[in-house]
């Protein structure tokens, strides 16, 4: 159970002063907003009471349908639903191809290289679909709650890359959310059970959901989950266990395997439903056309019996890049709606020695963690016992060097956030620039790779080669999000980038679907650039007083208490006006005058915890 | 400003032998501290010097954590940079690095598990010695050298047992 909340005497909580936050899990298959109320976290329900919301996008001429309605119509209008678009994110044309034999969708190529899908409202991204899921649910959220989200920690598979990362957030943004962080989604299941059980040791969380297939090992120490290894597969789920019995049934009946789009839907279904049917009854009676058959479980377990071993190759993998021994594995938590099948809780059983977990809803675990997380994350819990989560990047990060290899800046499984610089140097006499190649993966050849961006870094002063100094830098957030920058050391010439994945929309195409986005919503782009930026500016005086508060009277001279008070004041009296690039301003004097601030603040909590441990030992 | 030395970062002296299990709870603590998740509703400027911070922090950290990058730092604290890669003769140790290499070309052929894993016990002990060695000298100004000898060949057998790992990766299929 969810833990109580006890509030000092005198200090009751004030419901009314609560900031909203949601944890959303946005699944292949099926997606979930959760939140805490009065004691409890769990999923929202829908008018109808539904907690899960079919992450299937129906595009009608005059407006959109998200969830059960859509998914109804997935066989009936097949190219105007779109489903699994998840599989999509963050992925080139070229990708998509080669999934594609499994997609109805007629696609087409975009400014960028990311694959628009012809609809009857146009072409649509993988992102702009995704951000209709996310409105939908951020809708249900607040006229539940009755007030404006502050923001959202949305669940992303650890194993997703950067581009993915990028694509997921992109749509969130698309989708009026304030993203809080993005969290793994196996670090949030973990979150879920941990919490119940107080837990410690060493737990394994297999997450296998409808398109997406993640391991994580992590590490659980008094209200630390620090990451030790996560592994998986982007392109392994559920669905393949529908086409494999799909593959069986067109076989068996002999029917003709050249299907139509709306024909390929309507097999899809059956399939899956048989494989449903099947983690209750030992066999099923399928009918397709004029055949009829049975499918017994040992058939279907033979069926998927490639696809499950190939996760647990993931997990041996996992397991050995964590460090440790299987057998220190102290629990195994399945998650995702594909541990349903029980072949597979079968095997992966068998493969940690443990009986798997079970007891939190497989399909609501993630969001229930996400929103805990979420709740910590809005400042909603501050004196409270605060989780702290530590990740891991999924794959190695690196760079392009001579001969097409693959440099590794980043190996993977490093704890983020992360920054980390390495120096290169030219090749040629007299060579000024120098390309840089982001990239992503495990494989030596950067063909084997992800290809992330590149950039050029220019300027460089004519030196004899090998004589410039190149250090390029890596950072990881505590999103897993990339930004690189490269910088000549004698002469100080600098390039940077926020890596904006080669597969990810050009500016340009944000730009206009937020411009769309508005339009449909039908409200002025103006006025609600306004607004936002008066939320900023509320949330930045809101901080800047809690850390007065805090830490002023101890940290500031009197000097430098007044100049921050008299730019605080300065922002105050701009809240109310109308003029966005003013108020901007203000909130930016005011951000640099209390960065000193800051750093002293974290340097005093630093010293503090040392304190804490050896309290002759430090003094000021 | 500069970053602190990573030692200093976790309120110790610079030494080899370290307590790894107090290390551990020193970092989990300071990373409370840090952590971006403690900023998430912060001003833009206190998430980015958290994020910062966070980072050296974790750098500090897998640092100290690993002997042979924490026998590395030592000698970059002396003012001494190790090269990444060995240029310098140690024609004893290249022999015995050929032995190593022989052994998991063996393996690798003879795709023998067990085998593997006796390869991998003797690498650990291995291991284990050269960081007693290093123990003993890295103080020693007089013994400069055969620290950075030392410091090379833990390094090779760091990028030996990752190539057991990989060779253990090609066997499971």
């Amino acid at each position: 159970m969810a833990l109580l909340q006890i509030a000092e005497p005198g200090q009751s909580p004030q419901p009314h002063q609560r900031r909203l936050a949601v944890g959303i899990d946005l699944g292949t298959t099926n997606s979930l907003v959760a939140t805490l109320r009065s004691g409890v976290t769990a999923p929202l329900p829908d008018e109808q009471g539904q907690v899960i919301l079919p992450s299937v996008v129906r595009y009608h001429a005059d407006r959109v349908e998200v969830g059960h309605g859509a998914r109804q119509a997935a066989a009936s209008d097949p190219l105007n639903t779109i489903i699994s678009v998840k599989r999509l994110m963050g992925r080139g044309l070229a990708d998509v191809r080669q999934i594609g034999g499994q997609l109805p969708y007629r696609f087409v190529e975009g400014e960028s290289q990311m694959p628009f899908i012809e609809t009857v409202q146009g072409a649509k991204s993988p992102v702009e679909v995704s951000a209709e899921i996310l409105r939908s649910l951020r809708q249900r959220a607040e006229q539940t709650l009755g007030g404006e989200l502050v923001g959202a920690v949305i669940t992303v598979p650890a194993y997703f890359d950067d581009a993915q990362r990028q694509a997921t957030k992109d749509a969130a943004r698309l989708a009026g959310l304030n993203v809080l962080r993005l969290l793994n989604e196996p670090t949030a299941a973990a979150v879920a059970y941990g919490l119940d059980r107080q837990a410690e040791g060493v737990v394994a969380i297999y997450d296998l959901g409808g398109g997406t297939f993640d391991i994580s090992i992590l590490r659980l120490t008094r209200g630390v989950f620090e990451v030790l290894a996560t592994g998986g597969d982007t392109a392994l789920g559920g669905d393949d266990f529908d086409h494999a019995v799909a593959g069986w049934i067109l076989a068996r009946s002999g029917a003709s395997a050249d299907l139509s789009p709306g024909d390929q839907r309507a097999l899809l279904k059956i399939a899956c439903d048989a494989k449903e049917q099947l983690s209750e009854v030992t066999a099923v009676e399928l009918q397709y056309g004029g055949w009829q058959g049975v499918l017994t479980r040992n058939e279907f377990d033979a069926l998927i019996k490639p696809l499950v071993a190939r996760s647990l190759k993931a997990c041996r993998r996992a397991v050995r890049d964590s460090g440790i021994e299987p057998a220190e594995v102290t629990a195994v938590v399945m998650v995702g709606g594909s541990t349903r099948v029980p072949y597979v809780r079968s095997t992966v059983g068998e493969l940690f020695g443990l009986p798997p977990l079970t007891d939190i809803d497989p399909d609501q675990v993630v969001a229930i963690g996400a929103a805990i997380q979420a709740e910590t994350l809005a400042g909603n819990n501050r004196d409270g016992d605060q989780l702290l989560l530590l990740d891991v990047i999924p794959l190695s990060l690196g760079l392009e060097t001579m001969g097409g290899l693959m440099e590794k800046i980043i190996p993977r499984n490093t704890t983020i956030p992360v920054a980390r610089a390495q120096d290169f140097t030219t090749y040629k006499d007299g060579q000024t620039a120098m390309m840089i190649h982001v990239l992503q993966g495990e494989r030596e050849l950067i063909a084997d790779c992800r290809s992330l961006a590149r950039f050029e870094l220019r300027g460089i002063p004519p030196m004899v080669a090998g004589a410039a100094k190149i250090r390029v830098t890596f950072q990881v957030d505590a999103d897993g999000l990339l930004s690189v920058s490269a910088r000549e050391l004698s002469a100080g010439v600098e390039a940077s980038v926020q890596v904006k994945p080669s597969y990810g929309l050009t500016d340009g195409e944000i730009a206009r679907m937020l411009e769309d986005s508005f339009r449909s919503a039908g409200s002025d782009k103006q006025a609600r650039a306004l607004r936002e930026q008066q939320v900023d500016a509320r949330r930045l005086l809101e901080a800047v007083d809690a850390a007065l508060l805090a830490d002023g009277e101890r940290l500031l001279s009197a000097e430098e208490r007044e100049a921050i008070d008299a730019q605080m004041e300065a922002l105050r009296a701009l809240l109310d006006s109308q003029d966005i690039a003013a108020l901007e301003q203000q909130a930016r004097r005011l951000t640099q005058i209390t960065d000193a601030f800051a750093a002293r603040r974290l340097d005093s909590t630093v010293k503090a915890a040392l304190a804490g441990r050896r309290l002759n030992d430090i003094e000021d | 400003m500069g970053s602190p030395c990573h030692f200093a970062l976790f309120d110790l002296s610079p030494a080899f032998d370290l307590d790894l299990e107090q290390l551990a709870a020193r970092y989990r603590e300071l990373a409370r501290q840090v952590h971006p998740d403690r900023f998430a509703d912060a001003s833009e400027q206190e998430q980015r010097q958290a994020l910062e911070r966070s980072a050296n922090l974790n750098e500090a950290f897998q640092t100290l954590k690993s002997p042979t990058r924490r026998a590395r730092y030592l000698l970059t604290l002396q003012g001494h940079e190790v090269p990444l890669e060995a240029t310098v003769q140690d024609p004893e140790f290249l022999l015995q690095q050929m032995h190593w290499r022989e052994e998991l070309e063996d393996l690798q052929d003879s795709a023998y598990l067990d085998g593997v894993g006796a390869f991998k016990v003797r690498l650990r002990d291995a291991q284990a010695s050269l960081n007693q060695q290093f123990a003993a000298v890295w103080q020693e100004q007089a013994q400069r050298e055969t620290a950075e000898r030392l410091v090379r060949r833990m390094q090779f057998l760091d990028k030996l047992s990752q190539e057991v790992r990989e060779l253990e990766e090609r066997l499971d299929d």
